[in-house]
């Protein structure tokens, strides 16, 4: 009996200090939601407020209105998805290639493929700049979308994924007469569907972040993406601060959104590990 | 062998062939992409980093000077104390609070996996959003923070203003948003350990304490050592929050190596300078990444 009450209160204990860290770690989110709602005077009150007295829904088409959001939303989506269709399948053909053919050169590739993830951003963007330039590129969707139609980690992703599909699969659609490009689409494609959504996962989150690369390509206010738009804005309109907030629910939301249906895939895509939970 | 003798009684000498071509040509979208996007880029940053350029006008050669400015430059040195400040100010925590969090989750069952969702949110919150939110949040009269801080006697903090403030307000950002990423790889290494171990030392009579400092500190290394090398590396490179919240000010008190070299090519335009100063980072991390890796594997092993 007594041990049984131990292990409730500890239970209990368990519980309550996972809540409490829980309600710290979310409450800049929360503050985020609920300072969207407010009018400009509640956000400026002492002692400050956590909760719109009445939430005013204006915010959310004034920052349509005013700001015209749904431009920079629309270009991160286009951007986004673009990146995220070039991903999936260069990836996944050059994982394929280097995973099960054998060429001179293959090992070589593969290592120098896993050595530009050492590469900082940093050394990288002043050469890049330039070739976006002489290329004409500047201020383009090509310009911005280009340098990360292939994502490192995703071939090394889809690479030691398709290892572990079994030769025989392969063999036998040769044996059938398959072409090799059919083999892969119709057959490596399929099979390599839980490391694909692993991939979409990182390069989604990846995308829709990117920061210093569009900040230096686009130049036009009409081509910026959501990230861009944002830091603009909130040099722009520091004080408004409840459309401030609220144009960050609307950049956040998508994530958040698939983060709440997909959150295991979410957590082991982005950490790198599998089979999290049972 | 019984596999190689299917394909050989089956296709012959010609899949060799074929294998080499089809392989070579799935492969050459990856060849072509990394050779014009990250091999030329490095080798052409070194090119640069020997010349006087504006981006404009014709480049200069001037051999090593652009390096002979940066040993000089007290804005550069500035900028790598910088760098590494806030590097170790915000991985030093994040070790021990997300290794504390992962052994007070312990366990991946629904339940836990539930706050697990909830303690994740940070990471996925893109990081411009969490930028604008604390810094709205650590203004001085209106934001968040002054509930915590008014009751507690200090009234106008200027967290983001001042020179001495302003590198630790980030640096707890960053902790916010970085932590729980680091915590679930703490967890999966946890999860992985047999329960037989810790039960069995416990049977001996260890207290808990002793059975985390002698069985899990132990069978946890590979994934600390992880974690370390991964979050110091990942630090070094954070750009975002210093361009977005402070633009390095006050004064210089948050310019970080990636600030300045943006800073250097693209606002003062001096290309040769910020070439040369991104590829000077890049070896000292590289070399830091070294010294640990080696540091804690003679130390451990």
């Amino acid at each position: 009996m007594k041990t049984v009450k131990k292990a409730l209160a500890r239970n209990i204990l368990w519980h309550f200090s996972l809540l409490l860290g829980a309600i710290v770690i979310i409450f800049p989110i929360i503050y985020m939601f609920s300072a969207s709602f407010m009018p400009l005077e509640e956000v400026f009150s002492t002692p400050v407020r956590l909760w719109p007295s009445r939430p005013r829904l204006l915010n959310y088409s004034e920052i349509f209105t005013k700001f015209s959001l749904h431009r920079y939303f629309l270009n991160s989506v286009v951007l986004t998805i673009f990146t995220l269709l070039c991903n999936i399948f260069f990836c996944s053909l050059v994982g394929y290639s280097l995973a099960k053919f054998k060429f001179p050169g293959r090992d070589i590739l593969f290592t120098l493929i896993l050595a530009t993830m050492m590469i900082p951003s940093n050394v990288i963007v002043i050469p890049l700049y330039l070739l976006i330039r002489s290329l004409g590129w500047v201020n383009s969707f090509w310009g911005l979308s280009f340098p990360h139609v292939i994502a490192p980690f995703g071939v090394f992703l889809m690479r030691q994924f398709i290892r572990s599909i079994p030769d025989d699969y392969i063999d036998a659609a040769r044996i059938d007469g398959c072409s090799e490009f059919k083999i892969f689409y119709r057959i490596i494609m399929p099979l390599s569907l839980p490391a694909i959504a692993t991939l979409s996962v990182v390069t989604f989150v990846n995308i829709w972040n990117l920061f210093l690369w569009p900040l230096i390509v686009i130049t036009s206010d009409a081509k910026k993406t959501l990230p861009i738009a944002l830091n603009q804005f909130l040099s722009n309109y520091a004080n408004d601060w409840n459309l401030l907030m609220a144009a960050s629910v609307i950049a956040t939301s998508p994530i958040l959104l698939f983060f709440f249906v997909f959150n295991r895939g979410f957590i082991e895509g982005m950490t790198g590990l599998s089979g999290l939970k049972e | 062998m019984l596999r190689r003798i299917r394909r050989k009684s089956t296709k012959g000498v010609g899949i060799k062939k074929a294998e080499r071509i089809y392989g070579f040509i799935f492969a050459l979208p990856a060849i072509v992409f990394f050779a014009v996007f990250y091999f030329l880029p490095i080798i052409k940053t070194l090119q640069i980093s020997f010349y006087r350029w504006d981006f404009l006008s014709p480049p200069a050669f001037e051999g090593l000077r652009n390096y002979v400015v940066l040993l000089k430059s007290s804005e550069f040195h500035n900028s790598l104390w910088k760098s590494f400040y806030y590097a170790f100010g915000t991985t030093i925590p994040i070790w021990f609070i997300a290794l504390g969090l992962a052994v007070l989750f312990n366990r991946i069952t629904s339940t836990s996996w539930l706050y697990l969702v909830v303690y994740y949110i940070p990471v996925v919150v893109p990081l411009i959003v969490a930028c604008i939110v604390w810094q709205i949040m650590y203004h001085p009269s209106y934001g968040m923070l002054t509930l915590i801080t008014r009751p507690l006697g200090f009234v106008d903090i200027p967290w983001l203003t001042s020179s001495r403030l302003a590198m630790p307000s980030i640096i707890l950002l960053s902790i916010w948003k970085g932590t729980p990423f680091y915590m679930v790889i703490y967890l999966a290494g946890l999860v992985s350990i047999p329960r037989e171990y810790t039960e069995a030392a416990q049977i001996d009579g260890a207290n808990k304490y002793q059975v985390f400092r002698h069985i899990t500190i132990p069978l946890l290394k590979p994934v600390i050592l992880y974690v370390i090398v991964i979050s110091i590396i990942a630090a070094l490179q954070v750009f975002d929050p210093f361009y977005v919240m402070t633009k390095g000010g006050p004064g210089s008190a948050t310019r970080v190596v990636t600030l300045f070299v943006n800073e250097t090519a693209f606002q003062y335009l001096k290309v040769g300078t910020a070439a040369a100063a991104s590829l000077v980072f890049f070896g000292l991390v590289l070399c830091l990444s070294l010294v640990i890796l080696k540091f804690f594997r003679s130390s451990w092993e």
